[in-house]
């Protein structure tokens, strides 16, 4: 079959999203099928602009294609008979975000005219059969603001077989991009009241300079470069996988994520607990306190508090740490059955 | 600098234009430029044509501090520094209109389509910092059609460098796709016509399985299985670049094309003499009668005498394949060209 995968294209930004479409296109074609990817480019700045680039999208015309699977807006208002759509997110501009104040779109008469062409566009393109979200986050997002429901298909690891248990080495282990929106700092805050033999290693690379640059400052203010360890570089997948599998636990603080996240998902295939935070989102369906990790409110005390328990409490954080691996294999994220449901 | 390409395809058919397109994105990005490649579809149904350049219209590519379209429509993308490397026009409602090839009626609709087509080319081209073509007869027609000035910009190959020349040996090599209108049945008609015991090797992919019988009909035909050679499939990068080494010269024949094509680019990077036709079209801006290949009349005796004169003088095969690499110097065809071009 021939199938197009459509996403949109910030120009010269790349994340998690492009990730996901570049594996999905290479998991596609092993599976035997010709597959291409199509990056739409998509200014969300000015938001006056945005209505353009929706009609943009619906005038794209697609030869040659037996299916379209479209991830983002405003990728799925391309035409095509046969689409499957898997949701990463909708224009969250136009929907909590704007709720919560947070949107580029303001509350004048432009900004509420765009918002309800995006709701709108949306309650057409997304009732269709064959609309998969990302998580049950962006489930309730669609259902409550469009009334509209969708099949819940979690990103499945691209290389789980790198994850396993290889012992406890005596450290929390914080992976992913470092930036201010994944709160590294407040581990190092937690860090300054937790007992000398807690470690914590933060791992990954930074957003940008400034961003690592504070937390090697606040490290060094608070005197703790012997108990905690910054590397900040892109990790090549072994090296990070080995800092995973090494860990007692694993802390992931991100603020209101949508999805489970790679980090929160690569933990629990390694059967490692997760730290995280009462605000971190959607990332709570794997994460539950006293169960499968500890899930705290944003604070240093608390974060603190749930640090200390790791260093100190080993039989809770194997118990928690089998728990949570058998919670996410429960959830049955693969490739196989990915794919299989993108194309029915 | 950060620079989009932006070009036209249809989704999962490759041709000569996206290996101009992935060949420059990785010139610019070696020399130093973020560079993203923006493709995006196009079908050439004339009742979406309106619709389908509006779309195109509407892309905004504004995070770029320069764009460089290719293939049409992408020229109709707005960006205050644009530069159109122009390929070719949607040649049915220019060049062709007055031929067969053009598929639809002349009636008032198309007409009016034509002319509208027409009058947004001009707009669009004109907006252009600066308008290059792949070759003389493009650039003729952007100014007979458009009225505008262009700069012809020959495209380079990728890595010139890797062809080289070991020997002139007893074989004329036909390296293309086998279409009929590159007329590899119009070189094994010369081969009947041969007075010396020259050979002569077709290769390259055949997606038209009539065509690719016929010229095995042809050997068979006139009994010529012993000095033609057939190798139907498409070509490995490095047999080609060993073909070419240890040829005698080229033949490169097709019907009226636009530009002189990557085979000749090749053979004069391998110092061979390259055989073409007077109604080949730009190859003949390439190649010189008598000084660095041959251009003879569209027949199989007057190719076949080019052959004989080949063979029997390896001296004179030898010192057109140098005038033919010497040639490239003169027109300018490198990247380091092309990039100072592009960006100035």
């Amino acid at each position: 079959m021939r199938v197009l995968v459509a996403n949109n294209m910030a120009p010269f930004i790349r994340g998690g999203a492009e990730e996901l479409a570049d594996e999905l296109v290479r998991q596609l074609r092993a599976r035997g099928h010709d597959a291409e990817l199509l990056r739409l480019p998509f200014a969300h700045e000015p938001a006056e602009g945005i209505p353009a680039q929706m009609l943009l999208a619906r005038r794209l015309v697609l030869e040659n294609v037996d299916r379209l699977i479209a991830l983002k807006f405003p990728a799925y208002l391309i035409p095509h008979p046969s689409t499957s759509i898997w949701l990463l997110h909708q224009f969250r501009q136009a929907y909590d975000l704007f709720d919560a104040g947070q949107s580029n779109l303001r509350e004048d008469a432009t900004g509420l005219e765009v918002r309800d062409i995006v709701r709108r566009a949306d309650d057409e393109a997304l009732a269709r059969p064959r609309v998969f979200t990302n998580s049950s986050v962006t489930q309730d997002r669609l259902k409550r603001y469009n009334g509209l429901p969708s099949e819940v298909l979690l990103p499945p690891l691209n290389d789980p077989e790198r994850f396993e248990d290889l012992g406890d080495e005596g450290y929390v282990f914080a992976g992913g991009r470092i930036n201010d929106h994944k709160r590294q700092s407040l581990l190092i805050e937690a860090m300054a009241s937790t007992p000398p033999q807690t470690r914590l290693v933060i791992a990954g690379p930074a957003d940008s300079a400034a961003d690592a640059d504070r937390l090697r400052s606040r490290i060094a203010e608070l005197g703790l470069e012997s108990r905690v360890t910054l590397d900040v570089r892109f990790l090549p997948r072994d090296v990070y996988a080995d800092y995973v599998n090494r860990s007692s636990a694993v802390a992931y603080l991100p603020f209101d994520e949508d999805s489970l996240g790679y980090v929160t998902m690569e933990a629990a295939q390694a059967g490692k607990p997760v730290i995280t935070t009462t605000d971190s989102g959607g990332l709570l369906q794997l994460v539950q306190h006293g169960k499968t990790g500890w899930v705290v409110p944003p604070d240093p005390a608390e974060l603190a508090s749930a640090l200390r328990s790791v260093a100190t409490d080993e039989p809770a954080r194997k118990t928690r740490g089998a728990a949570i691996r058998k919670r996410w294999l429960s959830f049955d994220a693969n490739w196989d059955r990915t794919i299989e449901r993108l194309l029915a | 600098m950060k620079i989009a390409i932006v070009s036209s395809a249809v989704p999962f058919v490759s041709g000569g234009a996206r290996n101009i397109v992935d060949w420059l994105a990785l010139k610019l990005r070696e020399a130093g430029h973020r560079t993203e490649v923006v493709y995006l579809p196009f079908s050439d149904d004339p009742a979406r044509l309106i619709d389908q350049h509006a779309a195109y219209r509407w892309v905004d590519l504004s995070a770029a501090d320069r764009i460089i379209c290719l293939r049409p429509p992408a020229h109709l993308v707005p960006h205050p520094n644009k530069v159109v490397w122009f390929i070719h026009h949607i040649r049915y409602y220019y060049d062709l209109w007055d031929t067969p090839y053009r598929g639809f009626p002349d009636d008032a609709t198309h007409r009016d389509l034509r002319d509208v087509l027409r009058l947004l080319d001009t707009t669009a081209l004109g907006e252009a910092r600066r308008v290059y073509t792949n070759s003389a007869t493009v650039q003729q027609r952007v100014s007979r059609f458009n009225g505008l000035d262009a700069d012809v910009l020959y495209p380079p190959v990728l890595e010139p460098e890797r062809f080289h020349c070991a020997d002139y040996g007893d074989e004329i090599l036909y390296v293309s796709r086998l279409e009929h209108h590159k007329r590899q049945h119009l070189a094994i008609q010369a081969m009947r016509h041969t007075r010396t015991p020259v050979r002569l090797r077709i290769a390259g992919a055949g997606q038209n399985p009539a065509y690719v019988d016929e010229l095995h009909a042809i050997v068979d035909r006139y009994g010529l299985a012993d000095r033609v050679t057939i190798d139907v499939g498409w070509l490995d990068e490095d047999r080609k670049v060993e073909l070419l080494s240890t040829a005698l010269a080229t033949a490169y024949i097709p019907f009226d094309e636009d530009s002189y094509g990557y085979p000749s680019l090749e053979s004069a990077h391998s110092r061979k003499a390259i055989v073409t036709t007077s109604d080949s079209g730009g190859v003949t801006e390439l190649v010189d009668d008598e000084r660095n290949g041959f251009v003879t009349e569209p027949t199989g005796a007057a190719l076949a005498v080019a052959f004989d004169r080949l063979y029997s003088d390896r001296a004179l095969a030898r010192r057109l394949g140098e005038a033919a690499e010497a040639r490239l110097g003169e027109l300018g065809i490198s990247w380091a060209n092309v990039i100072d071009r592009l960006l100035a």
